[in-house]
């Protein structure tokens, strides 16, 4: 798609016509109807931007990088028109104290939307992520006291993400694993989908509510669907056809990826139909499997990523021995055939050595 | 010589339950392992296969069998004849837990006593108990995987399981657990029918065992 649809003349600008084409898809990826079409760009226009304050914990700041390239509106329209960002580490202009007085104030002002971006550290009383001299958890509970919503981005901030796969050193935790009294809204990835929080803000500003979610706090409208019944290599699945390994013949004729560990059966998001940064591709179509990056603990259940299932530790083998799981059920059919194999051998052998019958 | 009579232990519900979890286990184990792991590649475009969709459907066709063999065994351990109820095998009365030690003894080759008894003994019915047991997680998680948006099982199994990939796995490691178990089942119902003259085998197909005679 091209980018200058939604551009006005001004570098950094958005036309009448782009607004209200961004207004449009949002709504469609929130699963409205267009008559609502004219509500979102009404409650998006609205001169009193809701203030949002954007606090970053144990991060890669890709949930950031991949908001820089939303352009549905771009990034500059959603800070400088849609929202009034007070405090972002990455893109505020100010630095040091004068941007952690910014947050002071914002968060005195109150009235903010609060998104959270990567996770916390619990452990050692939480020191293993520490802005101005305050722990992350500090900070956050600080922020969350007057804050109207919140809304995690990304996985880590979300579920806890990469720091809190096993063994977690950190005992890093998402926001909803601390904070309880407020409305949060989990909006998971790595990164998650640009669309997806954008729409997940604009309904917030349309209802002033946040959008419905599944057991696992993600808006139903951008994770209530599974990845693999709406991807496009769906025919090849149920015909039988799969790629065996990277780079083969039916991997260069875009047939299913299952058997390369595409985690798209077990993996809820609308990737295959939003698809990434007006480039139209998502993983699958580029020829690697999903990674499941949107559930809960994906980095200990989703991986080996090119593997359908987590391999399993061995009991008493120490740290080391893994096999999958597989491995290890044919071990256990076969060690109980032998098993039965000598356990009929003594019996016979019992026969015919007292050459006795047990019944009479 | 002994004398032996017919006696009626286990009800037409029990053995039709019997012979509808024990092929539904078996069509489940083989189309299972089929899903997980496709072997059969079939890189013709446009043919008219199906081979993925149709071993899903039989897998969740032999699914629903299973399900509803389940729940009639459930119903059995508490409205089934005197044999068949959960309290007459599992180790809970001093005379099971006495049961479940000299069946162990006596399938070990220890000993040549054991008690004579129609129903299951303490050991296979403690064995029971805990197969059912796994079949509702079994059936549960398999359902969860079978009805993924928006439905109970939905939520029950996200509740209980958390996500789909961890759901999968115990439904594949339970996979396994019922190769096992179906494996031992028959060996040692085998080795029981030929030491003992109780009918074990016929019995699952006509109800009737023999007894000795009182005399």
């Amino acid at each position: 798609m091209n980018r200058s649809l939604f551009m006005g003349g001004i570098p950094g600008t958005m036309s009448r016509r782009g607004f209200l084409r961004a207004c449009a898809i949002a709504t469609a990826a929130m699963g409205l109807p267009m008559e609502m079409v004219p509500k979102v760009a009404e409650a998006a226009s609205d001169p009193k931007r809701p203030s949002v304050v954007w606090l970053q914990f144990q991060e890669c700041t890709g949930c950031s990088e991949s908001l820089l390239r939303a352009s549905h509106p771009d990034v500059a329209t959603l800070i400088l028109d849609l929202i009034s960002l007070d405090y972002h580490e990455t893109l505020s202009a100010a630095a040091g104290k004068q941007a952690e007085e910014n947050l002071e104030k914002a968060i005195e002002r109150g009235n903010y939307v609060l998104v959270v971006e990567g996770g916390i550290p619990l452990k050692d009383g939480g020191v293993y992520c520490k802005i101005a001299g305050k722990t992350a958890v500090e900070i956050l509970k600080r922020a969350a006291e007057k804050a109207l919503a919140i809304i995690s981005i990304g996985t880590c901030a979300s579920f806890g993400g990469i720091q809190a796969a096993k063994p977690n050193p950190t005992g890093a935790v998402g926001v909803s694993d601390i904070i309880k009294d407020k409305p949060i809204i989990n909006v998971p990835g790595c990164p998650p989908n640009p669309e997806n929080f954008l729409s997940t803000v604009l309904y917030f500003l349309t209802f002033k509510k946040l959008p419905p979610t599944d057991k696992f706090g993600r808006p139903l409208f951008a994770y209530g669907r599974k990845i693999h019944d709406h991807c496009e290599r769906r025919p090849h699945f149920d015909e039988g056809r799969y790629a065996e390994q990277f780079g083969d013949v039916g991997h260069r004729l875009g047939f299913c990826l299952y058997k390369v560990g595409c985690k798209g059966p077990e993996t809820y998001s609308n990737c295959p139909v939003i698809r990434f940064n007006d480039v139209e591709v998502w993983p699958v179509s580029v020829g690697n499997g999903c990674y499941g990056c949107t559930e809960p603990n994906f980095w200990d259940t989703m991986t080996p990523f090119h593997k359908r299932l987590p391999n399993v530790k061995i009991p008493g083998a120490g740290e080391g021995i893994q096999a999958s799981a597989g491995k290890i059920g044919k071990a256990a059919l076969g060690v109980t055939a032998a098993a039965v194999a000598i356990h009929a051998g003594v019996g016979i052998a019992k026969r015919l050595a007292t050459g006795s019958k047990s019944e009479e | 010589m002994a004398v032996y009579e017919k006696k009626y232990v286990w009800s037409i519900l029990l053995r039709l339950f019997h012979w509808t979890f024990a092929p539904s286990i078996f069509t489940l184990i083989v189309t299972g392992l089929y899903i997980h792991w496709p072997w059969t590649n079939t890189w013709l475009e446009g043919s008219h296969q199906f081979t993925m969709a149709t071993m899903r459907w039989i897998h969740f066709i032999a699914g629903m069998l299973f399900t509803c063999a389940v729940l009639a065994r459930l119903y059995l351990w508490f409205f089934g004849n005197k044999y068949e109820r959960v309290w007459d095998f599992l180790p809970i009365t001093g005379r099971n837990i006495k049961n479940l030690f000299s069946t162990l003894l006596y399938y070990a080759y220890l000993t040549d006593h054991h008690e004579e008894r129609l129903g299951h003994n303490a050991l296979a019915g403690t064995a029971y108990f805990f197969t059912i047991l796994l079949a509702i997680v079994q059936f549960l998680t398999g359902l969860y995987l079978l009805y993924p948006e928006g439905s109970i099982f939905t939520s029950i199994g996200a509740s209980l399981f958390g996500t789909q990939q961890e759901a999968r796995f115990i439904h594949y490691i339970l996979n396994w657990y019922f190769a096992w178990f179906a494996m031992v089942h028959i060996y040692i119902v085998v080795w029981n029918d030929i030491k003992h003259p109780e009918g074990l085998i016929s019995s699952i197909f006509d109800g009737f065992k023999f007894a000795k005679k009182e005399q």
